[in-house]
């Protein structure tokens, strides 16, 4: 167990290094090619109506205006689609509406024409005829008696879980470990409340879009803004009815994500759109439209109650989520499911019990983002963490060291803990920000620690050893930016020994990449990474055979050496990747070529522990760990909020690169910041008020501190490739967790709702010991 | 088809014609009309920078600016940054620091860095700050960003 | 699609904004291009401010104040080294507008036709009584600013009228200064707050911007408040006045709950503040 600090060597790249992307050379010039720069020869745009009521029966269309507009060359509605559905847990969405309207937004009819502008302009003259229906605005309106159903034919959806779907009901979870409703007798201290989270918008810098072209023989090809070109292909073809062979899903450099290009967005849509125009079609939304048709981090109403003993060792646990889903489930079981798995944290309490509803609303789907509902529970769990340090005079240090879980220990309801580097976690952040700041005033500090998964479902990689003795990696996994090319090159290049810049990624491709379930759930490092590691092993082997041969040894004899070659031990002869790649290629053996699939394959629930109702993810991850220090400012005239300094130590089992996992704590932090502090879509009734970047206000580079000290803790994990683990998501997790402590030491008031506003905190202020609304 | 209007400008060193829609801005122009693809349309508000261009040398919005008001003017995109050598080092540091994520807001902030630094070759970390105040970016976190800005300036100013 | 009409004089202007119904005139287009992307204007013609010489430029006035062109850029207002003194408040307001590159581009004559009542300069400018100078169809004509704003977005301007230049009076040497309360750098006002102190220092004139249609300026109120600015009980009074005259809405920048607790912390902070400036100066 090391800390490190990031060197910008280079030393040929190998794992631990921080290796500069190679994509930012182009990115620099200007020269990467994100989905709105590809053309194709012919190519349409196109563009889409939506809906502008929040739940409507379809009644019929009318397309002569628009048919007959300029540049128009096809229009596509419900009436094209099919009857197909998609979902990644119930399948309850087409590609676009079909028979009802579920969110004002949502798209109903979408235009192919010469023109972006002619597009847009013939969307206008598409006449819907609607029957309005009454909309579902909450969850809690959703759950009523006479509540108007969103999906009737819910019942008859395919479903993957046991979701226990019925009426607005989109699924629930139930996990039980010990008996909460006994232990709280044994609790001499108990905190309740109920908090609430607001929705955020991901706002990657780049819209979504989409562009399909069609060949002679009616096969499609997709390029796409995505996080996963096979969730993509999926996707597209169930809800279009396609065979997956009849379409290929790539993709270019894609800008950014953070869940949001997981699942589908406008790629149905634009292959619909290609198909009937039988020309290529390039789709590419407005950021408005970003906002209102795609998806966003969910609301949470969160119920927590936590009791422990007068020493400060943790008793019981109750967490009860009702979560708004929108209209389409989505991600949404599983983030419900995933929220209701972390909603302990790092602790270990012997009684905890967790439940949760995620109900259909009129509003745009709620879905994956960057946390996937941990921030959500871990907003109202640190802050009772703290609730009790400040009951039993425990420092928020003392009570986590006190009850935090350790390796070997098994997570809630039964996964078992890898490596842990929680414990050095809080000892960098304590160190670093111990005593008071520079000019000697107090901190305003607050503390919050989280565990997150990397881990979950299929992926692949092919080696390949080029005639030259180079190498092809082809994983399918998409780099959204955040540099899982150059980690796994990185991992590859270890693996053989070779210099980085002899490794080349392909670009990810359904017709040649192996299957990746995507970018997402902080796995690619890790589970990736280790496919990458294996199918490089067996590369490494097969040359070992070629070489045992040309140098007339025993296998057992030979060493990897550095550069690509491999001699007899104590001996300096060797032969090097390429003169063994030359005779694979021209003379025996054939090429050589290393494959390695997995899936992660460990269960999440052990039935002699717990009880699991709903239970959306049964094999989920290996569990990486993060404390987060910050020290906050309140402005005294309008409670604004702002961080002077914060502390962010992430236990990632092994730093690939260091620099990238110093970048995901920044960006992550940044991106937590604003859910903290600001950033919260709002409706106004049934409609979107701040669809865009005027109105929902994202954090500028004068809104951030300076001070953002990183810490990487390495503590590695037994499975994890070279010993990594994921960090995408878990410098996020904690800061409205964090902030809140800070907060409620400056005003000595708890805030049970986010985002903690000026408004809100001001309120504070003024009357210490409330709980603002 | 749209009746196009035909404007003459200066785009990277080159007198160029352009046909492009009347009332066209030029973020349309610069993308559908010349394949100018820099210029990236992340929200055609003028809010997050990643459309941002030199125009007589000052940074403007292209999504803002009418082709109209181009007539005749200078116009530089990062297509036509690659002698100059401040963007070079510019670069050399954004490559280096971790400042490029995703890459979609990095040629917006490339061209306020590179103008600022002509106005003002030595900035304190607060002035980069706020000079790429107007430049989102969701991945980094700016603060890799603001070391590339800020360590070109040194490097320059030896 | 929309056709861009250049005139160079701010007669032609006039006619050409008369000849067609659907025209409107442009300025930096900060506002009104970002409008039009999303479709919430359509205008058959722009007819462009920028070739007009006459619209450009800050200069001083025969009198001593400070004229400034329509046209002249938020980055321009915000060097210019004549607003000083009662009229810093001005160049502080444009210096806090959106960043630095729409601050190349966005024009003060523009800003304040828009008439956004979030917005920097209608504040600043009723902080320093300034006069807008008027040309339509029926000639020029000068008009107050305090009798600028009529309702949410409504202003005394006709149609077919445009604001040429914006003239301050003299400027006097005292304190003044621009606090603006918003979510993150460079957003609109949830609430702010213009102010400048008098040469003697017991003296304020207040503007407050963000809680109803217009700035909020209470001159009656200022003029009670004359010599008993160290009296808290009195500063807290002419806040009361300006609470009551507000009429701020809820909005995605905060509620109007959260703008009238606003406006009394903001008074006292910005006489905070400037009070300090007088002492140090």
């Amino acid at each position: 167990m090391t800390l490190v600090q990031p060197a910008p060597v280079f030393l040929g790249g190998a794992v631990g290094q921080s290796v500069a992307k190679p994509d930012n050379l182009e990115k620099v010039q200007g020269r990467a090619e994100y989905i709105a720069d590809l053309y194709r020869p012919g190519m349409l745009h196109g563009a889409i109506l939506a809906s502008p009521h929040a739940h409507a029966r379809i009644r019929g269309y009318d397309l002569t205006e628009a048919m007959a507009a300029p540049g128009v060359v096809a229009i596509i509605t419900g009436d094209d689609v099919g009857d197909g559905r998609m979902g990644a847990f119930i399948k309850d969405e087409h590609a676009i509406a079909r028979g009802k309207v579920l969110y004002v937004g949502e798209p109903v009819a979408a235009v192919a024409a010469r023109t972006e502008e002619e597009a847009r302009h013939a969307c206008r003259l598409i006449c819907v005829d609607y029957e309005e229906l009454p909309a579902i605005l909450t969850p809690e309106a959703g759950l009523a008696e006479d509540a108007p159903i969103l999906h009737e034919d819910l019942a008859s959806y395919v479903k993957i879980f046991d979701a226990g779907s019925e009426g607005n009901l989109a699924s629930r979870t139930q996990l039980i470990e010990g008996d909460v409703d006994a232990a709280w007798a044994e609790c001499d201290v108990i905190v309740e409340g109920e908090f609430t989270t607001q929705p955020q918008a991901h706002v990657s810098m780049e819209p979504c879009g989409a562009l399909a072209d069609i060949d002679a023989t009616g096969r499609v090809t997709l390029w796409s803004a995505n996080q996963s070109v096979f969730r993509v292909q999926a996707n597209v073809c169930e809800s279009l009815g396609l065979p997956m062979s009849k379409l290929r899903s790539l993709t270019p450099r894609v800008g950014a994500g953070f869940g949001n290009k997981m699942e589908p967005h406008i790629q149905p849509i634009t292959v619909a759109l290609a198909i009937k125009a039988k020309r290529p079609v390039k789709l590419i939304l407005s950021r408005e439209e970003d906002f209102e048709m795609v998806r966003a981090r969910h609301p949470y109403r969160v119920r927590m109650k936590t009791g422990a003993k007068s020493d400060g060792t943790l008793v019981a646990r109750e967490c009860e989520v009702l979560a708004d889903c929108g209209a389409f489930a989505d991600d949404s079981p599983g983030v419900l499911g995933y929220s209701l798995l972390m909603c302990g944290g790092p602790y270990r309490i012997p009684h905890l019990k967790a439940s949760g509803k995620l109900v259909y609303t009129n509003k745009l789907r709620f879905g994956a983002f960057r946390g996937f509902g941990n921030p959500q529970v871990l907003f109202a769990g640190e802050q009772q963490i703290d609730q009790i340090g400040e009951k039993l005079g425990l420092d928020p240090f003392a009570i986590r060291r006190k009850n935090m879980l350790h390796e070997g220990d098994q997570w809630f309801v039964g996964p078992r803990i890898g490596s842990n580097g929680l414990g050095l976690c809080l000892d960098a952040v304590e160190q670093a920000a111990k005593g008071p700041r520079a000019d000697g005033s107090p901190r305003n500090f607050g503390l919050a620690v989280t565990a997150h998964i990397s881990g979950l479902l299929g992926t692949g990689a092919i080696v390949r050893m080029l005639e030259d003795g180079t190498i092809s990696l082809n994983t399918g996994a998409t780099d959204i930016g955040q540099g899982s090319d150059t980690v796994l090159a990185q991992i590859c290049a270890e693996e053989l020994k070779l210099p980085f810049d002899h490794v080349v990624v392909a670009s990810p491709d359904t017709d040649g990449s192996p299957y990746n379930w995507g970018t997402t759930a902080s796995r690619v490092t890790y589970t990736t990474g280790r496919a990458v590691k294996g199918a490089a092993k067996k590369v490494v082997d097969q040359a070992m055979v070629h070489a045992a041969e040309m140098l007339e040894c025993d296998i057992d004899d030979l060493e990897l050496r550095e550069g690509g070659r491999i001699g007899q031990r104590n001996a300096n002869s060797d032969v090097t990747f390429a003169q063994i790649s030359g005779r694979a290629h021209w003379a025996v053996g054939g090429p050589l070529v290393g494959s390695q699939t997995l899936v992660f394959d460990e269960p999440t629930h052990d039935p002699k522990r717990a009880i699991a109702l709903g239970l959306p993810f049964p094999r989920i991850g290996v569990f990486s760990f993060a404390a987060l220090g910050v020290d906050v400012d309140i402005d005294e005239t309008s409670g604004q909020v702002s961080v002077h300094e914060a502390w962010s130590a992430a236990d990632v089992g092994r730093a690939i690169n260091p620099r990238l996992v110093e970048v995901q704590l920044h960006g992550g932090f940044v991106q937590g910041l604003g859910y903290a502090l600001y950033e919260e879509m709002v409706w106004d009734g049934a409609r979107l008020a701040n669809p865009s970047l005027m109105d929902y206000k994202v954090p500028t580079s004068r809104d951030v501190p300076d001070a953002i000290h990183t810490f990487i803790i390495e503590d590695p994990e037994p499975t994890g490739p070279f010993g990594a683990k994921g960090a995408g998501e878990i410098g996020l997790n904690t800061v409205p967790g964090a902030i809140a402590n800070a907060v409620a030491t400056a005003t000595r008031t708890r805030h049970l709702h986010l985002p903690l506003t000026g408004e809100r905190v001001l309120a504070g202020l003024i009357t210490p010991g409330t709980t603002p609304d | 088809m749209a009746k196009k209007t035909l404007y003459s400008l200066t785009l990277n060193g080159e007198e160029i014609e352009v046909a492009s829609s009347a009332g066209a801005t030029l973020l349309e122009t610069l993308r559908e009309d010349l394949r100018v693809l820099s210029s990236k349309r992340g929200c055609n508000q003028g809010v997050c920078g990643a459309c941002t261009v030199l125009l007589d040398d000052k940074p403007v919005r292209a999504c803002l600016t009418l082709t109209a008001h181009c007539e005749g003017r200078k116009l530089q995109t990062m297509e036509g940054m690659g002698g100059d050598p401040i963007m070079a080092t510019l670069q050399r540091h954004m490559v280096e620091s971790g400042g490029v994520q995703c890459g979609f807001c990095t040629g917006g902030v490339l061209i306020s860095a590179r103008n600022l630094l002509s106005e003002d070759p030595s900035p304190s970390r607060e002035t980069v700050k706020t000079a790429l105040s107007g430049n989102l970016c969701r991945c980094t976190g700016y603060r890799t960003i603001i070391d590339a800005v800020c360590g070109a300036a040194e490097e320059l100013a030896q | 699609m929309t056709l861009v009409l250049t005139p160079t004089s701010v007669e032609e202007a006039v006619a050409l904004l008369a000849e067609h119904d659907e025209a409107m005139p442009i300025s930096g287009g900060a506002t009104l291009v970002a409008m039009r992307n999303a479709s919430l204007v359509t205008p058959s013609h722009l007819v462009s401010l920028h070739m007009i010489p006459e619209l450009h430029g800050i200069t001083r006035t025969k009198a001593g104040g400070v004229r400034i062109g329509a046209m002249a850029r938020h980055c321009e207002t915000a060097a210019c080294a004549d607003l000083t003194g009662t009229l810093f408040v001005l160049r502080r307001a444009a210096s806090m507008i959106a960043n630095r590159v729409v601050r190349n581009m966005g024009t003060m004559g523009g800003s304040v036709a828009n008439a956004d009542p979030a917005a920097d300069y209608l504040p600043a400018l009723s902080c320093c009584d300034a006069v807008l100078s008027v040309a339509g169809p029926d000639g020029t004509r000068e008009l107050s600013i305090h009798d600028y704003i009529e309702d949410w977005y409504e202003t005394a301007l006709e149609d077919g009228e445009i604001i040429t230049a914006i003239t301050l009076p003299a400027p006097q040497t005292a304190a003044s200064g621009y606090h603006k309360i918003a979510r993150v750098s460079g957003d609109f006002a949830t609430a702010s707050c213009a102010m400048a102190l008098d040469p003697e220092g017991t003296g304020l004139r207040v503007a407050i911007g963000a809680c109803g249609p217009g700035p909020i300026r209470d001159r009656d109120g200022e003029a009670a408040l004359r010599g008993k600015l160290d009296d808290p009980a009195a500063v807290a009074e002419f806040a009361g006045r300006l609470v009551a005259l507000a009429d701020p809405v809820d909005d995605v920048r905060g509620s109007a709950e959260y703008r009238l607790r606003l406006i009394p912390r903001l008074v006292t902070s910005s006489l905070v503040e400037l009070t300090k400036q007088k002492e140090l100066a």
